[in-house]
């Protein structure tokens, strides 16, 4: 029973890392901007939230500082991509190494310190009773709602049941079209990139005031980039994002449990488990069911620059 | 010939509903636009003709907001405006359906009609749209199936979304760019008695075209536009089509009889060089996009492939070049059956190939013009020996090509894409010209082209004919068909209908085929 | 009415323009680094003498230039083959650690004269970095699964598996998360600078003569610009499509053995300074061209060498990889402004 629970528990809190970083990455390529800076900017949260709290020792703070953090490289980044059109992969690789960069040079004061204050969880009466499950998930931090319900399903309804939602869907199928049906491209790639990298920053956040919850250098360890992964495996649509994220969520905690169980398998082979497991995931649906190309299809325009006035 | 029972007549002194002065837009190294006044009244249909690359579409762009003018004003009913985005010239009541639709292919004919309208209700789930998309339909009197995927529409259901969105946002200026190119002449007609309805409460319609006999059977006034600018503005019933085809080129042409042999030519062979036998190929989507398909052709002849776009000429073209493989059937080569698909041993064969799309399929638009010229004979000396590439013998093949295609080229080395259309077409053509001993394969050859390089590409074809190379020519223009070929064949969801002697046929009876009538000549 | 300017937007960049945009992009990042070490107290004036002095005022700076160059030409050379075909290839650094795995077994484990022992290390390396980019090229290939992600997820699993043998495995009994030392060595020719440098840039010439002077050259560059035009032409996509993969996930093993058999002598946990990825960055500079990444290969390892010098006074290497970043993000603003230009109205 303790195995289960301690399975789920760390289940959740790794994969409320990675959804939320693939929530931020579904609203930037959706709108048809891919944004490979979703390491840096984890990086860049990470280190912000563990630097604000250590200053005002309030987790909410610190998140909302990381946030704002991610806003504003991402608005940088949008400025060049969207703006400016220059080419995305460089842009996003760019941002990944600034990130990286500034996160590990400004970090080194902060090495190794434990949070000065984390996200606590919090008991809800009755269903955290609940066997295995409750203890697991209803007994977290408040950001897990946020992550595995508030957050995927708003996004979900404002994405395919509302009129915003559709035009903003237009911008990363047929940016041309949309702008001759009159919706300001330029605007709501914009919005899009900058809230998503928001998140990703969050993302960030999340991992040093609740998951680990201290900083070191190298701590986002390649998470950016499987949230990059799962978009794809998730078909571009939230829900899957965050299910996809939990389920790798899984993936670690069993590495976890088998490090702290002492499995007769190296740490090491044991820490590949999660990119192994997200390359497994991209390949073999694609080459096992045709159908799946359809499926998992990316909006059309996605990584092109969109100019209206040009021949 | 546009008389109808109810006809709008404004009162005197009522503005125009739309007019453009002085209008001049410039891109790098071209003038687009120049000096244009373009009236348009209420109740009329006014028709913008010219040739392409004469300005016409940048002009419209311009009237519904894309582009924004180098200089000149924009009125409507007699109050100037600017339009900075495409939504305030929606605002204004001008609705454009484009040459190439304006549509998310991945949503539903619903969600296109909805998109971006401030109209559409917040909630806007799949059967709220559905709903208010089928209501509309009721309204305009537009077939249409709401809940389909675009994709998965043919090019006539899909002008007819476009139409109806551009109607919804009730526009009262509807411009309509090139509309027949996808249509059959069945269609067509429908088309027009859908404007002639329109234009009769009072609204406009400019339809821009670059063909003499629609413009002359739907509009009221013509307006022609030359070289970026606008040469005149007649009444139709004024006009005939040679005066017209005199201001669009600016000088009278004359169409030769391209059908005509030169003296003392060979009579045909009966062998054919290329020939289909019962040749079905899959398309991309998995689906079957040939069935059963036979042809052929003989030296020395041109069969034309006739067809609305999308019916499986893409992949008649592929199968005919090795580029796709056949699922079932067989292809011959001088009356040899061919091992397998493999374009390169197709190209060693003497079938050249002038693609659909040239900039997609027939170029690479990055590289130099030297590397696109020599695509075709890398493989042999004295561009290559062994297995090395020379760079110089390459140039100096792409020299020969330049001369022969009449280009002047600066640089062999920059990118093919600094090239205007015409001359990347012209290149092509010569290129593919050098490899095609036995056949050409021509796939839409005069797309996009002006009347000046359309005629050089038609030379280019009859000289090639001349010389003894068998030709396919697939096209949608019919009078190109009909100006060229011996036999016509054609194409219609993938099925060969009919192939009809060019002597024994008519506008009318192709266009019939074209609509999937199977051959019944007609007992008038 | 009064001429007046607007901006133009050409379909190509003109290549002096490119250039000159790259250099803008690498003086304004440097410059704003100079000014970021200005805000924090340090003299940015002095600090940049003290580099240039330290790196060309003395043949042991030259010769940490030389040994760094080495691996930047061909992760470089790496990135810049595969964007011959049209890929990504951000595994390099994988591609660099599978490489050196691969020589380092041969090195550690056969028991032959380094003579034989050498070359068998060389073949080793370069099938490890070929084998490591295998599964990321087939998916591309057969599935047309984005290789950017695949390649550099397994980044990752390289780095842990050469840690997991240096700290445990293989290690040598008397340090800590290194094995011993290998049992051939490429031999040194000018100071610390091994044969390896004229083997890279060797390496990079032959590539850029392949690419520019072979029938295959020309195919592979033309499915890389179009691969439709290629299937028109008839060229065999797919065969290039894997050919070239392989090839560069090879060039980068081959990076990885050099390193070991050249510079550092045994396997251990970081032998790579982030090589894969500044890999990138020299390919971008030089905008795939094999012989010009030469060129930017040392740009970037006199960057790289300066972050090592100025750890005296405080800098990290991290920090040259944001700037590093930096030039990044402005090389690829400048590529697209470099299509731009003002036309006077032709009044």
């Amino acid at each position: 029973m303790d195995l289960l629970t301690g399975l789920f528990t760390t289940a959740f809190l790794a994969g409320g890392v990675l959804a939320l970083a693939a929530l931020g990455e579904v609203l930037a390529e959706r709108v048809g901007v891919v944004n490979l800076g979703v390491e840096g900017l984890m990086a860049l949260g990470a280190l912000t939230a563990i630097a604000t709290v250590a200053s005002f020792p309030s987790p909410t703070v610190g998140f909302l500082a990381a946030l704002a953090v991610g806003a504003l490289f991402g608005m940088l980044f949008a400025f060049a991509t969207v703006i400016l059109r220059a080419n995305q992969v460089l842009c996003g690789l760019a941002l990944t190494l600034m990130g990286n960069g500034i996160a590990s040079t400004i970090g080194r004061a902060y090495s190794g310190m434990p949070a000065r204050a984390v996200f606590e969880g919090i008991e809800v009466p009755l269903l955290s009773h609940i066997p295995i499950f409750g203890k697991a998930f209803f007994s977290q931090n408040i950001l897990v709602y946020l992550i595995y319900i508030i957050l995927p399903v708003a996004l979900s309804i404002i994405m395919f049941r509302t009129r915003h939602g559709l035009n903003l869907r237009a911008v990363g199928e047929n940016p041309a079209a949309a702008d001759a049906a009159g919706i300001p491209v330029g605007l709501i790639r914009f919005a899009y990139v900058t809230a998503g990298s928001a998140l990703a920053a969050g993302a960030g956040a999340y991992l040093t005031l609740a998951f680990v919850p201290s900083w070191s250098d190298g701590v986002v360890a390649g998470r950016g980039w499987i949230a990059v992964a799962l978009v794809i495996f998730a078909g571009y649509r939230p829900i899957p994002a965050v299910l996809s994220g939990l389920l790798f969520g899984f993936i670690t905690a069993i590495g976890f449990v088998g490090q702290a169980r002492g499995w007769p398998v190296a740490p090491a082979f044991l820490s590949m488990l999660p990119y192994l497991g997200t390359m497994a995931f991209i390949i073999v649906p694609v080459l096992a069911w045709q159908r799946m190309r359809r499926i998992m299809a990316a909006p059309a325009a996605i990584g092109m620059p969109y100019y209206r006035d040009v021949r | 010939m546009t008389e109808n029972a109810t006809r709008f007549s404004a009162p005197p002194g009522t503005p125009p509903l739309v007019q453009l002065k002085g209008i001049a837009k410039y891109f790098p190294g071209v003038i687009a636009n120049e000096n244009v006044d373009l009236d348009v009244m209420p109740g009329e249909i006014h028709a913008l003709l010219g040739e392409n690359g004469a300005g016409k579409s940048t002009l419209m762009n311009i009237l519904t907001g894309i582009y924004q003018p180098d200089a000149g004003e924009i009125i409507i009913d007699g109050y100037g405006k600017q339009f900075a985005t495409p939504v305030q010239a929606i605002a204004s009541g001008i609705g454009m359906v484009h040459q190439h639709f304006k549509l998310v292919q991945a949503f539903t004919v619903a969600e296109n009609i909805h998109l971006g309208w401030a109209e559409t209700p917040r909630r806007a789930s799949g059967p709220v749209l559905e709903a208010r998309t089928a209501e509309l339909a009721r309204k305009f009197n537009l077939q249409t199936r709401p809940g389909a995927r675009i994709s998965d529409l043919s090019t006539g259901e899909q002008q007819r979304v476009e139409i109806l969105r551009v109607l919804a946002r009730q526009a009262r200026v509807l411009i309509l760019d090139e509309p027949t190119a996808v249509l059959t002449p069945a269609e067509a007609r429908e088309l027009f008695k859908a404007l002639r309805d329109f234009v009769a409460g009072g609204n406009a319609v400019i339809f821009i075209s670059h063909k003499l006999d629609e413009v002359l059977e739907i509009s009221d006034r013509i307006s022609i536009l030359r070289g970026g600018r606008k040469i005149a503005t007649e009444n139709t019933a004024d006009c005939n089509p040679r005066m017209l085809a005199k201001l669009m080129v600016g000088r009278d042409i004359v169409l030769a009889d391209m059908r005509q042999r030169p003296a003392g030519a060979a009579p045909l062979p009966a062998q054919p060089v290329l020939s289909l036998e019962n040749v079905s190929a899959l398309g991309d989507g998995g689906g079957e996009a040939l069935h059963g398909i036979s042809l052929d052709v003989r030296a020395g002849e041109i069969l034309g492939v006739a067809g609305v776009a999308g019916n499986g000429q893409r992949e008649l073209s592929q199968v005919l070049t090795g580029i796709r493989a056949v699922s079932a059937g067989r292809i011959l080569i001088d009356n040899r059956p061919v091992e397998s698909s493999n374009a390169a041993v197709f190209a060693e064969s003497g079938i050249g190939h002038i693609p659909e799309d040239r900039l997609h399929s027939g170029l690479a638009p990055a590289l130099s013009v030297t590397v696109n010229a020599v695509m075709r004979e890398y493989r042999k000396p004295p561009v290559s020996t062994g297995g090395t590439y020379r760079p110089a013998a390459a140039t100096a093949l792409a020299k020969e090509i330049a001369a022969a295609a009449e280009v002047t080229i600066p640089d062999f080395g920059m990118p093919i894409r600094n090239l205007s259309g015409g001359n990347q077409q012209r290149l092509v053509a010569r290129r593919e010209m050098r490899i095609a001993h036995k056949v050409l394969i021509a796939a839409y050859p005069s797309r996009g082209l002006d009347v000046g390089a359309i005629n050089t590409m038609l030379r280019y074809i009859v000289e090639l004919r001349d010389a003894g190379a068998g030709i396919i020519l697939i096209s949608e223009e019919l009078e190109e068909l009909l100006n060229l070929s011996d036999r016509i064949a054609v194409l219609y969801e993938g099925r060969i209908i009919d192939i009809v002697d060019n002597d024994a046929t008519d506008i009318d009876e192709i266009g019939l085929l074209m609509g999937g009538r199977t051959s019944v000549r007609e007992v008038a | 009415m009064a001429a007046s300017w607007r901006l133009q937007r050409l379909p190509s960049a003109s290549p002096g323009i490119a250039f000159a945009a790259r250099a803008a992009a690498i003086v304004l990042a440097l410059t704003f680094a100079g000014i970021v070490l200005a805000l924090t107290g340090a003299n940015p004036l002095e600090l940049g003498y003290e580099v240039i002095d330290a790196s060309f005022g003395s043949s042991f700076g030259l010769e940490d230039l030389g040994v760094l160059v080495i691996p930047l030409i061909l992760t470089g050379l790496s990135v810049a083959v595969a964007q011959q075909i049209g890929a990504w290839n951000i595994g390099a650094e994988g591609q660099f650690y599978a490489g050196a795995f691969c020589a380092a077994a041969v090195g550690l484990f056969l028991p032959w004269p380094p003579a034989v022992i050498l070359p068998l290390m060389f073949v080793a390396g370069i099938f490890g970095g070929a084998a490591w980019i295998l599964i990321p090229t087939l998916a591309r290939a057969y599935g047309n699964v984005n290789e950017l992600i695949t390649t550099l997820l397994l980044n990752f699993v390289a780095i842990l598996l050469v840690f997991y043998v240096s700290t445990n495995a293989w290690r040598d009994r008397q340090a800590n998360s290194a094995t011993r030392r290998l049992s051939a060595e490429i031999p040194e020719f000018w100071g610390s600078i091994h044969w390896g440098l004229p083997i890279a840039i060797i390496v990079a010439l032959a590539i850029a003569a392949l690419l520019a002077f072979s029938r295959w050259g020309y195919e592979v560059r033309l499915v890389g610009s179009n691969p439709s035009a290629a299937k028109y032409a008839g060229m065999p996509v797919r065969r290039h499509l894997i050919t070239v993969m392989l090839l560069s996930g090879a060039i980068a093993g081959l990076a990885g053995t050099l390193e070991i058999a050249g510079t550092v002598h045994r396997l251990q946990g970081g032998i790579s300074n982030n090589y894969g990825y500044l890999g990138i960055m020299v390919a971008v500079l030089a905008r795939s061209s094999a012989v010009g990444v030469i060129f930017s290969a040392a740009l970037m390892a006199f960057i790289l060498n300066s972050g090592i010098i100025l750890q005296t006074q405080g800098l990290t290497t991290s920090a040259v990889l944001a700037i590093t970043g930096l030039i990044l993000f402005l090389t690829a603003i400048g590529d697209e402004l470099a299509h731009y230009r003002l036309a006077r109205d032709k009044a």
